[in-house]
């Protein structure tokens, strides 16, 4: 093929690119394109799953101690919601084969919802977590002046003396003064209860304890590390699910213009896989974060 | 007409739209989706951090022809050795061979019109100028003291330079090595020309094959690192700190499991680049094809297991340092049998001495000694005593200098006339070659003895009786540097007063030299369609010797 | 040089590992130039030999040949686990210290080593064993990483903070051998050395119990301020130089941070060395550490005295006018012996860094 029929050829076929010879060919790329690109997003998580894992076999008490303050109901819920919006994106997909405009748009509308869902409960998660100081960074927790508590205030915030507070999963929730914003790990009813040395891993014998007695601040500085990979990794997550929902839309536009049809959907399947392995990574996410030595009664 | 037709009937190239001249505004090169057009700017962009990173080794030498720290204060020459491994490693070394030379060749090689996705190609290149520019702005605020590999808990808890905004640099700059390695392999799949099967594939494309693997499955997990360096440094995390009950040596494995990996990246295209050379300037089909190209594949895949050579002395357990020390043994092999198998190629070959092939053989000379050092590096009873000196800075510019930039530099000056349709000065090449040769085993060699007689690395001082072989060591330096500045000159200068190269100035059967020097924007005139084996230097692979000897004879007549 | 090994390449031997780890080293240098020799000659020979004759020229095929292949990988793979197996025997040994070794604790700081004995004795940048015994150091780090590095005894090992690292030697031969630390720490890593002393085990007892024979106050103070405990890679001038100068102090008035004078007499030398931080000199950084619990009464006797030394007729009890407001020039020379015939002394107030 000489250009000038090369280029004649381009015009009948909807989508092709100029390097392309015809539709498999770019097909079959930019499908290993997607996927190579998917492998390397699982190693760049795989390094965060790994800190976890390191930190989980060293301080297993905090970080169960960790989870036990996540809402697993509000987390078990954005798993539904994840996994239904996989359902209507394989749909999409499946519709787009078909050519069906309305339901892709239809569908395309829905996974957006869901996405925007999923994202909205992290919201109501974050905020639960500001309004408790547990965002492991100071100053980023809700400031609660001295005067504002009732009764339970023990002492004055210096970085030695951080109070710990039991806390009775019972009765509703008490604010402790936190003029600061600073991260303030307030169930010590494990600590106090005094561990088990038996059971605790190495790091934990050295972890905890100073002078050998259950230290707070050391036990809080570990829970403190487990918040700390929640969020980064809670927090890439939802960054990618916001690339997701912008992808979504970018797609439901081009759907709505009957851009796809069965000659024509592989950008419906390419952004159909980057949202089924958003939605992978928070398979593996819940249960380790949310599940994981989780206290389910108290 | 650039076709076989033409090249057949003896035709001199007729003057033709090509990449340089397809578009002559600012937008056509900054817009552009052509493959060519992204290397050449990649390859301004690299020589100007190569440049700035030799001022960094120029001061550097220069402090330590003196036992004190005299010409620069010790927290200066921290931040000048620092700055001078992280623009040579990662704005120079890693990008160098892949971005210009795999860029413009690629597609070339595989009888493509560019490779699959030509604008996150150009995306590649906008995040290389993003990371490289971020970096360069730190460096002019005050620049970072930390050593190339930013070790916890100096980084996040003691150093008081931008770390951050470097470490950010380079987290963007990584994204751009996982483009263009994702692009690369997607090319290699889908883009072969017709009858180009994997084993007719040069193994300079076996051997990108291999280091976009690496790229693309290595990279994430440096982002990821750096990234919680900076989030341990903002929010004091205890990840890395251990008063809060982090782990330094967590940073440790976290960072080598792609920082080695990385050297990878930066040898197996060097490697890729003498294979060619060594069968094209002897005319011969490289021997062990098969071998190769498996054992560059072998190299990615085995890097990825040896991170733990890094850190013997680190406290890491006895057991886990037999395990990285034997897989450090495997993992030589592939290397030594590409060696051999070059050396082999020149038997009963037709050798030429071109500046090409004078790089090549260096290479093998150099990359000798660079990975037989590595052995010794590998051997734990001995690495306990050699961690940390000159020992270890003298190994890794062997395979670094004297292996990927020698060969870098054969690649250019392989493919020079190629991408600028120009012939450069033989003499000069030659002579730059040479020097660059002898300064820099002057520079380096010393270095290993200086390791072994305990000189430790990152010292500005140093005790007296060290002082010889440092002065050694800086004369080389200046020779090298002299002969790594001459080719600007002499490339420069064929840009304008070259000879014109003409299509295939060797009269090469790589798919690249059947197409016009420059080539067109397209590449082909017409998409070859492959029917010979790789490395058939006769005619059987539709070269026109006859022809070619016809107008050699006839130019020697006319002179 | 230092060392006076007969083979000027190789630092001195000084342990029971050396002549294993040198001896392996040879071994892989004579493997390597097996291997890069005949590469190297058959490299030349062959483009030689066969260079090209003509232009164009196509050669007979080779594609290759099994047997070399398989060849030139098994036997490489080969002598490479005999490297490893060299290797991970003297690690082997390197990583299991002797039941019966004797204990010495190793406290790295920027920029410093703090060397704690069994027996109470302490040191600074320095350590003294004794010769043919199994020493085990436990070790560890204040603040970064740091490397405790001793090229003689062909062994080394970096402190990490919040653990113990060891490592053990048995030391062969008495002498004086280098110190470094050789992980990357930040400012003054690389001068963060010293010495290691090993002595007759005789001499090891004496030194232990404090006796330093011979030496007057004066001499024993400059010892210890340029060597032992180090203060010389602070107060000794050059580019290196933080602390405050010493030369032609004694008896001056100093400005202090926060606008107090105060005078340099005995008290205020003998104050600087154990609560350097209550009494920090305009224009200098608080930087200096304490030497509280790790000089002796004689010792800090000896430092007072040296640097009572250091002024022209400080002894005479005579001092020079102090002039005012002069900027002093940093000194040129490592040695903190003050220049001979210098009639002024010169005050400390507004030198800035």
């Amino acid at each position: 093929m000489s250009t000038h029929s090369d280029t004649h050829e381009h015009h009948n076929t909807p989508g092709l690119q100029h390097q392309f010879e015809d539709m498999k060919q770019q097909e079959d790329s930019v499908s290993i394109g997607m996927w190579m690109f998917l492998v390397q997003e699982i190693m760049f998580f795989g390094g965060l799953f790994t800190v976890y894992l390191v930190f989980r076999s060293q301080y297993p008490m905090a970080f169960a101690a960790g989870s036990n303050h996540l809402d697993a109901f509000l987390g078990g819920l954005n798993t539904l919601v994840l996994i239904v919006s996989s359902l209507t994106m394989a749909l999409t997909v499946y519709y787009a084969q078909k050519g069906n405009r309305n339901m892709q748009v239809i569908l395309i509308v829905l996974t957006m919802i869901f996405g925007a869902a999923f994202l909205g409960v992290k919201a109501i998660e974050y905020t639960d977590k500001y309004n408790h100081g547990l965002v492991p960074v100071t100053g980023l927790n809700k400031k609660i002046k001295e005067e504002k508590t009732a009764g339970h205030s023990v002492g004055h915030s210096s970085e030695h003396e951080k109070p710990c507070y039991e806390v009775d999963h019972n009765a509703p929730v008490v604010e402790h003064p936190n003029p600061k914003g600073e991260f303030l790990w307030t169930d010590c009813s494990l600590a106090k209860l005094g561990l088990d040395t038996n059971t605790l891993t190495v790091a934990e014998k050295n972890g905890y304890f100073s002078n050998d007695k259950i230290d707070a601040n050391k036990f809080r500085d570990k829970v403190r590390i487990f918040f700390w990979i929640y969020f980064v990794m809670t927090g890439l997550h939802a960054l990618h699910m916001i690339i997701g929902l912008g992808l979504m839309a970018w797609l439901g536009w081009k759907a709505f213009r009957n851009t796809y049809s069965s000659e024509y959907y592989m950008p419906v399947e390419m952004s159909g896989l980057y949202w089924h392995f958003v939605d992978i990574v928070w398979i593996f996410l819940f249960p380790l974060l949310y599940l994981l030595g989780r206290h389910f009664l108290h | 007409m650039q076709t076989q037709e033409a090249i057949v009937q003896g035709l001199a190239a007729e003057p033709k739209l090509n990449y340089l001249t397809n578009g002559w505004t600012i937008r056509s090169w900054l817009l552009t989706k052509d493959h060519k057009r992204i290397a050449i700017m990649y390859l301004i962009s690299v020589s100007v951090f190569f440049f700035i990173g030799g001022l960094y080794a120029g001061a550097i030498r220069l402090e330590l022809l003196t036992p004190a720290s005299d010409l620069l204060e010790s927290g200066t020459y921290n931040k000048v050795f620092t700055q001078h491994g992280i623009l040579m490693i990662f704005f120079f070394l890693i990008p160098s061979i892949p971005a210009i030379l795999g860029n413009f060749l690629l597609p070339l090689m595989i009888g493509a019109k560019d490779l699959a996705l030509p604008r996150i190609n150009l995306l590649s290149l906008y995040i290389y100028w993003a990371g490289g520019a971020l970096v360069l702005f730190a460096l002019m605020q005050g620049g970072v003291d930390t050593g190339w590999t930013f070790y916890a808990p100096y980084s996040t808890t003691f150093s008081n330079t931008y770390v951050m905004l470097v470490g950010l640099g380079i987290f963007i700059n990584g994204f751009s090595s996982i483009l263009t390695g994702l692009n690369f392999i997607v090319s290699i799949h889908t883009m072969r020309a017709p009858g180009m099967t994997w084993f007719r594939l040069p193994l300079f494309v076996w051997a990108h094959y291999a280091t976009s693997l690496v790229m693309v499955l290595g990279t994430p997990v440096i982002a990821i690192t750096i990234l919680l360096l900076a989030l341990e440094r903002v929010g004091k995390i205890g990840i890395f700190d251990p008063s809060i009950g982090g782990d330094p040596i967590l940073f440790q494995h976290l960072f080598w499991f792609y920082s080695h990996p990385a050297v990878y990246i930066m040898i197996l295209p060097g490697m890729g680049v003498i294979s060619e050379l060594i069968s094209n300037f002897s005319r011969k089909k490289i021997f062990g094809y098969e071998f190769i190209a498996f054992s560059s594949i072998a190299i990615a895949v085995f890097g990825f297991l040896v991170w733990g050579h890094h850190m013997f002395v680190s406290g890491q357990s006895m057991y886990a340092g037999l395990v990285f020390s034997f897989l450090t043994m495997v993992v030589a092999v592939p290397s030594a049998i590409k060696v051999f198998n070059w050396t082999a190629t020149l038997y009963k070959g037709s050798i030429s001495f071109d500046t090409p092939m004078l790089y090549a053989i260096g290479f093998i000379g150099l990359f000798l000694v660079g990975g037989l050092t590595g052995l010794f590096l590998g051997a734990m009873g001995l690495t306990v005593h050699l961690t940390d000196t000159y020992f270890i800075v003298a190994h890794f510019h062997y395979v670094m200098v004297g292996g990927q930039v020698i060969a870098y530099l054969g690649g250019i000056h392989y493919w020079w006339p190629k991408m600028t349709g120009k012939m450069y000065s033989e003499f000069w090449g030659k002579i730059s070659a040479m020097l660059i040769f002898v300064g820099f085993n002057l520079t380096f060699f010393p270095q290993f003895i200086l390791g072994y007689m305990g000189m430790p690395r990152r010292y500005a001082a140093y005790p007296e009786e060290l002082q010889v072989l440092n002065i050694f060591s800086t004369a080389g330096a200046s020779v090298l540097g002299f002969g790594l500045l001459m080719p600007v000159v002499y490339l420069g200068h064929s840009l304008i007063f070259g000879k014109a190269a003409g299509d295939n100035p060797w009269m090469l059967p790589g798919l690249e030299w059947r197409t016009a020097s420059p080539p067109p924007t397209e590449n082909f005139e017409k998409m070859p369609v492959v029917t010979w084996e790789a490395y058939e230097f006769g005619e059987e692979s539709g070269l026109d010797l006859e022809g070619a000897r016809k107008r050699d004879a006839e130019a020697t007549a006319a002179t | 040089m230092q060392n006076t090994s007969w083979v000027p390449l190789f630092p001195e031997q000084a342990s029971t590992f050396a002549w294993q780890v040198d001896l392996l080293y040879v071994y892989l240098i004579v493997v390597s130039v097996a291997f890069t020799i005949p590469i190297v000659a058959a490299v030349f020979f062959f483009a030689i030999k066969y260079r090209a004759t003509e232009k164009y020229a196509t050669p007979d095929e080779m594609h290759g040949s099994m047997v070399l292949e398989v060849a030139w990988s098994i036997i490489p793979f080969v002598i490479s686990m005999t490297i490893f197996l060299g290797g991970a025997i003297i690690y082997y040994q390197q990583f299991t210290p002797p039941a019966d070794s004797m204990d010495i604790y190793v406290v790295g700081k920027q920029w410093m080593w703090k060397v704690q004995h069994e027996t109470g004795q302490r040191e600074i940048n320095a350590l003294h064993v004794p010769v043919g015994r199994n020493i085990k150091l436990t070790m560890t780090t204040e603040d970064t990483l740091h490397n405790f590095d001793i090229p003689a005894f062909r062994t080394k090992a970096d402190v990490v903070p919040g653990r113990y690292t060891y490592m053990w030697f048995n030391a062969t031969k008495p002498g004086k051998y280098r110190l470094y630390c050789a992980e990357y720490c930040g400012l003054n890593h690389s001068g963060m050395g010293g010495w290691v002393y090993v002595m007759e085990q005789r001499d090891f007892d004496n030194w232990l119990s404090g006796n330093v024979s011979g030496q007057t106050p004066v001499e024993a103070g400059k010892d210890l301020f340029e060597n032992k405990i180090g203060c010389a890679s602070c107060h000794a001038g050059g580019p290196t130089q933080r602390g405050a100068k010493l030369e032609g102090i004694f008896n001056q008035d100093v400005k202090l941070v926060g606008g107090a004078t105060v005078k340099a007499d005995d008290n205020y030398i003998r104050n600087s060395i154990l609560n350097p931080a209550s009494q920090i000199v305009e224009g200098y950084q608080p930087i200096m550490p304490t030497y509280k619990g790790q000089v002796t009464e004689e010792q800090l006797n000896s430092l007072v005295a040296y640097i009572k030394s250091l002024t022209p007729n400080a002894a005479a009890g005579m001092t020079a006018p102090a002039a005012a407001n002069t900027a002093t020039a940093p000194a040129t020379n490592a040695n903190s012996t003050p220049a001979a015939n210098k009639p002024t002394a010169k005050p400390l107030a507004n030198s800035s860094k």
